[in-house]
Formats: structure tokens, C-alpha cells, sequence
């Protein structure tokens, strides 16, 4: 196990990280074993890259942080609301805090600029919402080149009565791998709702670490992951229920096809006195090639009472029936099978409320699909 | 139009059709029927060229070609249709995305212009007016949730957008209530013209009452053991497929 890499993801004790990452020690082991310097912090950004996340519907309101470093050319913060503080601490801490309700979603960019040799780059940035509603967007994009190897450490607190809607895009190239942490804690009546879509990377792990702290919690966590190559994406979540009457709502898609590697893991505590818990959830996974690999573990403790719970995982295949079906109406062997996987991962990101974000999803996986190609 | 000869299905290994035989015409209507096993629903998705079918002997041959040399797609394209006896229910595709989707593929194919979204949604609203269907079925996913009924009204509805030449309705009026069933044979009646054939699967003369064919069959065990005019269909409905049996035996001995 490669303690030095794992010491300074700040993963657990020595006997949770052999089980937490059992499925991704290779990986890491990999990546362990080469010399990373300290990434460029003002590596300049192409065009092509710049255009990712250059949204019309986000301008003034975006943080652009490069190779962790915030980035005051492609920052603009301008119209962010009055609401919202932006505190930076060194280039590399951020903290948001939110005090009231802000209509407009707030766009923060982390990009992965390889440099002559393998770099890598660490930032952290935290989120308080004190009250009212907000709506971030966490985007993860990379140029191709030599490996970077990043890590973002976030907190995130979510006050009594508040609602966070967290939308992270995590579309990386080959070269660049990934460790992420969030500790959420959800105050009394507090709601989030966090989708996370993951595509590429060697190795991107996600560490979500949940907390519904305050009587009434509520998380709805969705997410989707969408690999091919080599690519291993590995997602840990950690939800624990310590109040009474919180919610938790899990639904999770995975596809790999080629050599891909994906792993989830999706635990669930309720602990002692968090009585009338409800907590569902449910993780299904597609195989396109014989030589992918998916591991899924769902888990589930209980230490209360009046608890509903409700969890199912499966790794399965191309529903064969539905594509002759598909087919049986004209639709094209590679257009049919592009359409049941878009729509096997529609069903976890349908939620997102954000229209514009959406539609980028939307695009995102048409293009990120091992059959491309889908017309109508 | 449709020339079925001696054919011979296997299925994982056991034989299933053992030389049938059939011939449709543009503008007929044919009832196959026959007991639970017979290979009603092989000979429905052989025609649309579902995968693990071992065809040993025999051919299909479709508007003069040879139909077990296409794939599923460009039979669809060609004019061929089935009605599923269990539509499949995909979630997250959505119904108008998939209609159009397979609309266009097949226009593609037979070289014409594919439609754009204005000129599909009419087309939709003329088509669902017609079967008396509302329009909120196309919002949702494909059959994700639909009843029984609103599963092979979705059936019927797929054909009248996608007009075939040869529709093969497999077990369409089963699970049917007296309501849904007659939907399902005023679509069908609607559609009846002398370019257009129907190759009706039941296994009840009920819906026959209400799209009279030109010609019933009796299908058991891989074979067409008789055919006749719609009368046939009465008497089986009288006297059950032991009587088929027995008038073998019969014949037989």
C-alpha cells in the first residue's frame, strides 16, 4: 500500500485504507511509483479547454483554479450575489460562504495542466451555507499530456432549513488521476442534493463522506460513472445517519466497456438514537466488454430503530431484449445500443434542476459513450 | 408478398418449428392460432430476426428477397413489424426520441428525407388522434410503467406511425380487457389496405370477432396442421385444439 500517497490524500488509519482501497491498489501502487514535481501554477490554458467551461450562463460567477491555484485571468466573480462571500486564503484555499438565497448557480472550474514531466497539485476549498438555497457546479477538466495527479479537499456545511445543490462534471483525460475528498455535515432540516458525473482519468477516486447530522437530514446523492480504455474510477460513499428522521436517497449508474475498472462503494450507518431513518439505495452497473470490471458493495449498518432501508446493486449487460426491440423498429445495431446506455445513466442525472447543466450532461455522455454516434 | 417454406427453428438445441409452411398476399390478413408451445411466438420473431434462431432448413422469402439474410433493422426499414407479445420496457429512453430515431433510420435506408422534429410531432398527433391515445404516452420512457393495455396500445400505436407492409401482431390482444382489445382491432382495421399484410398470432378467437381474417391457420407443434376461412377459427373456439388432435389421429390412421 502506498502510505506516503495515502498520507497525503489524509485517508484513514492503515487498516481502512487496505480496505477501502482493495480494488484500486494497483492503481495506486502505479502511481506511487513515480516522481511527481509540483505542478505549474500558472500554466497557460488552450483554447479547446477554455471552451469547456466558458459558459455563457456562468459568467461573473466563476472560479477557475489551475493545477489547484486559483487563476485571477480566467476567474471572474463579478456578479457573484451579494449573498455569497469568496475568501481566499493563499492561491489554494477557498472558502465560499453563503448567506442567503442565490438564484444563480456558482461555477467553479478545476483544470489538470500537464507540464514537461509527471506534476501534481493540491487544493482545498470550503462551503458554507448558512441559510437559504445554493447551487454550485464543480467542474474537473484536464489536457492530455503527461500525468497530473491531483487532490481537492472539500468541507462542506450545510445549516438548519438550507439546501445545496452540488453538481460535480468530472471529465478527465488519460494522463491526469484524481483523489477527492467531501466531508459534508447536513444540518437540522437541511437538504443536498449532490450528483457527480465521472468520466476518464487513471485513476479517479472520490472519497464522499456524509454526515446528516441535524433532526430531518436530507441527501439525495446520484451519480454516474462512464469509463472505457484503461480508465478506473473508484467512488466511496459514506453516508451516516446521526439524527433522527434523516433521509438518504442513493441511486448510482456505472458503465464500463474495454479494459475499464469501476468501482462503488455505497455505505450506510444509522446510528445509535437516529430512529426513523429512512434510507434507500440502489446501484446498477453495465459491463460492454468482456475484459471490464466492476466491483460494487453496498452497505448498510443499522443501530436504530423504526428504520426503513432499502438497498440492491447489480452488474449486469446489454439487455438483449431491448435491443432487438430497438431494432425490431429500425433503429441501427450501434444507434440502439448507444441510446439503451445513455439512457441506462439518463435515469441517475434525470434530477438535475439546472437546464443549462443538463443539456451539458446531456452532450457530455453522447460523447463520452464507448459506441458514439447516437442521431435522431 | 411473404413466402414461407418448410422452415425448420431450432431453439437452444430443440426443435420448435418443424416445417411450416405459409403464404401471404398484399391485402390479407392471416390468423395463426394454436395451443401454448405450438411456435406461434418463434415464427413471429424469426420473421423479425431475433437472435438465437437456428434456422436448419427452409427459407423466408419477403417482396421476392430472401429475409433471413437481414438484419432486424433493415427488415424494420424494408417493412416489417412485430408486435411484441411482451413489450419491453426501457427507462430512460424516451418515447418520442426512440419513435423518431427509428423513423428516420428507416426513411434513411429507403432513401428518403428524414423528418424534422415539427414534421414528426404532426405526424404523432394525426396517428395518436386516430387510436384515441393521449399524447402524455410519448413524454415517458419507453413502456417504463405502463400498464399491460398501455403497452400494446404503444404496440399499435408504433404501427400506424411506422406504417409496415407486413405486420406480425404477436399475442397482441393478450391481457387484454373487451375495451383495449377492440383499440387494438380498430388500429388494425384502420390500417387494412390492399398493399398491407397481417399475420395476426392468438391464441383466442375473441379478437377475431373484431378483425376478421381472410385465413385462419392452426399452428401445433411446428406445423400448420390446417388452414381455413374465419368458420375455422369458430370451431376451434367450439371445440378446443384436442379436436385438431383427435381429426389427426383420425386422418392418420
Amino acid at each position: 500500500m502506498s502510505v506516503a500517497l495515502l498520507d497525503e490524500f489524509g485517508v484513514g488509519d492503515a487498516r481502512e485504507r487496505d480496505e477501502s482501497w482493495r480494488y484500486s491498489k494497483t492503481a495506486l501502487r502505479a502511481l506511487a511509483q513515480q516522481e511527481f514535481a509540483e505542478a505549474d501554477p500558472h500554466a497557460v490554458l488552450d483554447a479547446w479547454l477554455i471552451a469547456r467551461f466558458d459558459w455563457p450562463q456562468t459568467s461573473g460567477r466563476r472560479l477557475v483554479f489551475v493545477n489547484g491555484n486559483y487563476s485571477d485571468t480566467h476567474s471572474d466573480i463579478g456578479s457573484v450575489a451579494a449573498c455569497v462571500q469568496v475568501r481566499r486564503e493563499g492561491g489554494k484555499r477557498l472558502v465560499l460562504t453563503v448567506t442567503g438565497d442565490s438564484a444563480e448557480p456558482l461555477h467553479m472550474v478545476y483544470a489538470s495542466i500537464p507540464g514537461a514531466v509527471p506534476t501534481r497539485w493540491q487544493a482545498e476549498a470550503d462551503l458554507e451555507l448558512l441559510a437559504g438555497r445554493a447551487t454550485v457546479i464543480v467542474q474537473h477538466i484536464g489536457a492530455a499530456g503527461a500525468d497530473v495527479l491531483g487532490a481537492l479537499h472539500s468541507r462542506i456545511a450545510i445549516g438548519p432549513d438550507a439546501g445545496l445543490q452540488l453538481t460535480t462534471l468530472s471529465d478527465l483525460p488519460d494522463s491526469a488521476s484524481h483523489y477527492r475528498r467531501v466531508n459534508t455535515t447536513v444540518a437540522q432540516g437541511g437538504t443536498c442534493r449532490f450528483t457527480d458525473a465521472i468520466f476518464g482519468g487513471r485513476l479517479q477516486r472520490a472519497d464522499l463522506n456524509i454526515d446528516l447530522s441535524g433532526q430531518g437530514a436530507r441527501l439525495e446523492s446520484r451519480g454516474v460513472f462512464v469509463l472505457r480504455g484503461r480508465q478506473h474510477a473508484d467512488t466511496h460513499l459514506d453516508i451516516r445517519h446521526t439524527a433522527r428522521d434523516t433521509t438518504c436517497d442513493v441511486l448510482w449508474r456505472g458503465v464500463a466497456d474495454q479494459r475499464a475498472r469501476g468501482v462503488f462503494h455505497g455505505a450506510i450507518t444509522v446510528a445509535p438514537g437516529a430512529d426513523g431513518a429512512d434510507a434507500r439505495l440502489s446501484n446498477k452497473n453495465l459491463l460492454l466488454s468482456a475484459q471490464a470490471e466492476i466491483d460494487t458493495q453496498p452497505v448498510l449498518e443499522i443501530y436504530a430503530d423504526e428504520v426503513k432501508a432499502a438497498h440492491g446493486a447489480t452488474v449486469g449487460q446489454l439487455d438483449e431484449t431491448a435491443l432487438f426491440y430497438l431494432r425490431s423498429r429500425g433503429v441501427p445495431a450501434a444507434t440502439a445500443r448507444s441510446l439503451l446506455i445513455t439512457g441506462f445513466c439518463r435515469e441517475a442525472l434525470a434530477g438535475v434542476a439546472d437546464v443549462n447543466v443538463r443539456e451539458r450532461l446531456d452532450a457530455l455522455l453522447a460523447e463520452r459513450l464507448p459506441d458514439s454516434g447516437v442521431s435522431a | 408478398m411473404l413466402k414461407i417454406d418448410n422452415l425448420h427453428v431450432r431453439v437452444a438445441g430443440k426443435e420448435i418449428l418443424k416445417g411450416l409452411t405459409l403464404d401471404v398476399a398484399a391485402g390479407e390478413v392471416h390468423a395463426i392460432m394454436g395451443p401454448n408451445g405450438a411456435g406461434k411466438s418463434t415464427l413471429g420473431n424469426v420473421l423479425a430476426g431475433r437472435e438465437g434462431y437456428e434456422i436448419t432448413q427452409g427459407s423466408i422469402s419477403y417482396n421476392g428477397r430472401d429475409l433471413l439474410e437481414l438484419e432486424p433493422e433493415q427488415r424494420a426499414a424494408e417493412g416489417v413489424f412485430l408486435a411484441f407479445q411482451y413489450p419491453v420496457e426501457i427507462p430512460g429512453v424516451n418515447n418520442t426520441y426512440f419513435l423518431k430515431a427509428a423513423m428516420n433510420a428507416q426513411r434513411k435506408h429507403r432513401g428518403e428525407t428524414e423528418l424534422d422534429s415539427m414534421q414528426f410531432l404532426k405526424l404523432v398527433r394525426e396517428k395518436l388522434r386516430v387510436l384515441h391515445i393521449s399524447d402524455d404516452l410519448m413524454n415517458r420512457a419507453v413502456n417504463a410503467g405502463f400498464s399491460g393495455g398501455e403497452k400494446k396500445r404503444n404496440e399499435i400505436f408504433q404501427m400506424a406511425l411506422l406504417e409496415p407492409k407486413l405486420a406480425v401482431l404477436d399475442e397482441t390482444d393478450s391481457g387484454l380487457d373487451i375495451d383495449a382489445m377492440k383499440m387494438v382491432a380498430d388500429g388494425v382495421n384502420a390500417m387494412r389496405s390492399p398493399e398491407r399484410a397481417f399475420v395476426v398470432i392468438t391464441h383466442y378467437q375473441r379478437l377475431l370477432d373484431y378483425i376478421v381474417p381472410d385465413f385462419v391457420h392452426v399452428l401445433v407443434d411446428g406445423r400448420i396442421v390446417e388452414s381455413g376461412d374465419k368458420s375455422l377459427a369458430l370451431k376451434l373456439e367450439e371445440h378446443g385444439y384436442a379436436w385438431i388432435a383427435e381429426r389427426r389421429l383420425a386422418g392418420a390412421a
